[in-house]
């Protein structure tokens, strides 16, 4: 099952480092993982998502409680939250095929920010399962590089 | 009040009210060592032969009296040489607050001499590290680490503490330990939900249900974990033991956590446990476990483990339940708290058929008796007459710790010293020292493998210096007794480097740091040398030469059904 935890945390050193080293240390699994400030300049909130069974995403909300650092950890649900993860991706191109990816960028409300002589640098964001989709269907072009967020999630 | 950083640090300390520190000085932390002899009188520091001596003793000192250890040490080498006391310390949950300096802040980062990544280092190893580089902050920091070392589920924290900053000034005011909670930092924190802050309240329905669970069963079975000792609740446990009138194990850690004499006491469980104990954990319908962890030495295979009964979790930590064991009820609290609760509404039990069930397999190992030579229950047995019932018993690990928590009997938290979650060989030596700084009117003996011993046995020196009547027992088979009876048992008798063929003579050692031993081989020599190691008035070691091949007993293999004895 997959686990997304929103968690606050104290906005300095080397608790970015015992949050993820607390996931090395106890085997669990990081899928994504997105930090930023708060309007609070001294709390950060990350969200974390993992993969394990209901034992280990158990484990890892108390284990997350445990930090002296973790200021609040909340577990959400995909059917009671928003997720989102944004992309940056560079997809090759041709004479050819340019128009047919053009046109499903646009079909998916992806935004294309450069258009270089030999691909297209193509800004996407949605649920992460869209952009799993979205870069399923770009590889069929030639993926050439590509930067993710990580999911960023909030209750409804 | 205007102080530097090193004097604000021993302010803090007396706040605390620490009267004694273990540790070892170093460029870094000079600044802290000068001030410290402005508060002679008020904080005594034991010089150990080593970082890591220090680190046990700041343990056993802990596990001894139930306040919170302090062992200060320099930065690099000195911080890392402290690591392994640190882990011994987190693994037992025994609260403990390390301080180390570093260099100073514009020395950081540039690979100068001496200088690491400490608070990096000791970061999985701790509750939390603190690294501080401004004294403004170093007072509330203290404050902070040392609530945070004996609140909740305790355990160590880390201090460090820039070079600058400790002779640096900044004012310092006197806060009483009890309005700590009300300042700085902790304020903040003690506001939040912290689950390791904070004691869990403890929720009437959960004990409730366990009544009810009570009730309805038939043969319930008991064990008591290293959360009763910890908890200091030996008393309430006893009292829940009779009125349970049900068998009790105890874990390597939960030594003391109740009356080790009461005939409801099964002894050991786990690899080395007892049959009664795991034969009843087997056959049981109701298993009550309170602050332990079934860690992979007690429920050695979790599928199989006390596969008939409900089983029900007791401890302070939420984390700890489900974590290695899936149960049937739990309940979140403090030891002490939760048993009082219990014993307020349980009625007295009565089972006596299956305590008879249960008390037909042995508790206890019975050796052979073949004529005078030592085996490891007379060298035991010989001991526990001689030395007085109250005495703290520190041990190292191997063979040597499972006979001893086997064959003593331990009465109160603090009784038993021993690194029971990291294993820590070499442990016991620097804990005795510890127990005994702490307990000056309670007689210490250390129980010691020829190994184990080996590892740190320059801490005579310390033994000898403070004129500390520990009486080392060294359990010497000439070989790293534990390892050896698994290449017996598992490896095919391939005893691959574990012979300890060679020296020092333990006795000339003994000597060398100025203190007496003796050898014995039989259990004449060994009364006689405890009736004057007893006598001298210090430190005293007693080689007790035993067989190369004494295995300890019962055995049930790593993963094994819990019942799988192996023969022996």
């Amino acid at each position: 099952m997959k686990g997304i935890f929103s968690v606050l945390v104290e906005n300095k050193d080397g608790v970015l480092s015992a949050v993820s080293g607390l996931f090395a240390r106890r085997g669990f699994n990081i899928d994504t993982l997105a930090v930023g400030e708060t309007d609070n300049r001294e709390i950060s909130s990350m969200t974390i998502t993992s993969t394990g069974d209901q034992r280990t995403i158990d484990q890892i909300e108390k284990q997350l409680n445990k930090n002296v650092d973790v200021i609040k950890v909340r577990r959400l649900s995909d059917t009671k939250s928003v997720c989102l993860e944004m992309m940056l991706i560079k997809v090759a191109y041709n004479l050819s095929n340019r128009t047919p990816l053009i046109e499903f960028c646009q079909l998916m409300g992806a935004k294309v920010m450069k258009v270089a002589p030999k691909y297209l640098l193509i800004e996407y964001h949605a649920e992460p399962e869209n952009v799993e989709d979205f870069i399923k269907v770009m590889k069929g072009y030639g993926i050439i590089e590509i930067q993710r967020t990580g999911t960023i999630a909030m209750e409804k | 009040m205007r102080l530097t950083g090193a004097e604000i640090l021993m302010e803090c300390l007396l706040e605390q009210e620490v009267d004694t520190i273990f540790g070892y000085p170093g460029g870094t932390i000079l600044y802290v060592y000068d001030a410290l002899v402005k508060y002679k009188g008020r904080i005594h520091h034991y010089l150990t032969a080593h970082e890591q001596g220090a680190s046990h003793a700041a343990d056993g000192y802990a596990r001894s009296t139930g306040k919170v250890g302090v062992a200060f040490s320099t930065s690099g080498p000195g911080a890392t040489n402290l690591t392994t006391g640190v882990a011994t310390a987190y693994m037992d949950s025994s609260p403990v607050v390390f301080i180390s300096c570093n260099v100073a802040e514009s020395l950081i980062g540039k690979d100068s001499f001496q200088e690491v990544d400490s608070t990096g280092v000791m970061l999985p190893i701790t509750k939390c590290t603190f690294q501080i580089s401004d004294v403004n902050k170093l007072a509330d920091t203290v404050r902070r680490a040392f609530a945070i070392a004996r609140s909740g589920r305790p355990g160590p924290v880390f201090i460090d503490i820039l070079k600058n900053v400790t002779a640096e000034t900044a004012e310092y005011e006197f806060v009483p330990k009890s309005e700590h909670k009300k300042s700085g930092m902790l304020d903040a924190l003690y506001n939040r939900n912290m689950a390791d802050l904070h004691k869990p309240s403890v929720d009437e329905e959960d004990i409730d249900k366990l009544i009810e669970m009570i009730g309805e069963s038939e043969k319930p079975m008991l064990i008591c974990g290293g959360g009763v000792v910890r908890g200091r609740a030996h008393k309430e446990y006893n009292e829940f033991l009779n009125l349970m009138d049900a068998p009790s194990a105890i874990t390597v850690m939960g030594g003391g956590g109740m009356n080790g004499r009461n005939p409801l006491a099964t002894g050991m469980i786990g690899m080395h446990g007892s049959q009664a104990s795991n034969i009843a954990v087997n056959e049981c319908d109701l298993l009550i476990a309170v602050g332990c962890r079934f860690s992979d030495r007690v429920a050695l295979d979790p599928e199989s483990f006390a596969s008939q009964a409900k089983i029900v979790h007791i401890d302070i930590d939420r984390s700890e339940i489900n974590k290695n064991i899936a149960t049937d009820h739990h309940i979140v609290g403090d030891a002490k708290e939760v048993l009082r609760m219990l014993n307020s509404r349980l009625s007295q039990q009565d089972h006596t058929e299956w305590k008879k069930f249960v008390f037909s397999y042995p508790t206890e190992t019975i050796y052979d008796e073949g004529g005078d030579t030592l085996n490891p229950k007379q060298v035991c047995d010989t001991i526990a007459r001689m030395v007085p019932d109250d005495t703290i018993v520190a041990t190292d690990v191997g063979q040597h710790q499972m006979w001893a928590i086997q064959h003593f009997h331990f009465d109160y938290p603090g009784q038993l010293l021993t690194s029971g979650g990291f294993g820590t060989m070499g442990f016991g030596l620097g804990a005795a020292i510890g127990a005994k700084a702490g307990n000056p009117d309670k007689a210490v003996i250390h129980i010691a493998g020829d190994g184990s011993f080996r590892m740190n046995c320059n801490e005579l020196a310390t033994v000898q210096h403070y004129g500390l009547p520990i009486i080392t027992f060294v359990f010497d088979n000439q070989t790293l007794g534990m390892v050896r009876q698994w290449q017996n048992l598992i490896y095919k008798k391939n005893f691959s480097e574990t012979n300890m063929d060679r020296g020092p003579d333990f006795v000339k050692l003994a000597d060398a740091y100025g203190l007496r031993g003796r050898r014995v081989t039989n259990q004449k020599e060994l009364a006689e040398a405890i009736e004057e190691a007893m006598s001298c008035g210090e430190g005293y070691v007693i080689d007790c030469m035993i067989d190369i091949d004494e295995m300890v007993r019962p055995m049930v293999g790593g993963g094994s059904h819990i019942t799988d004895f192996m023969k022996l």
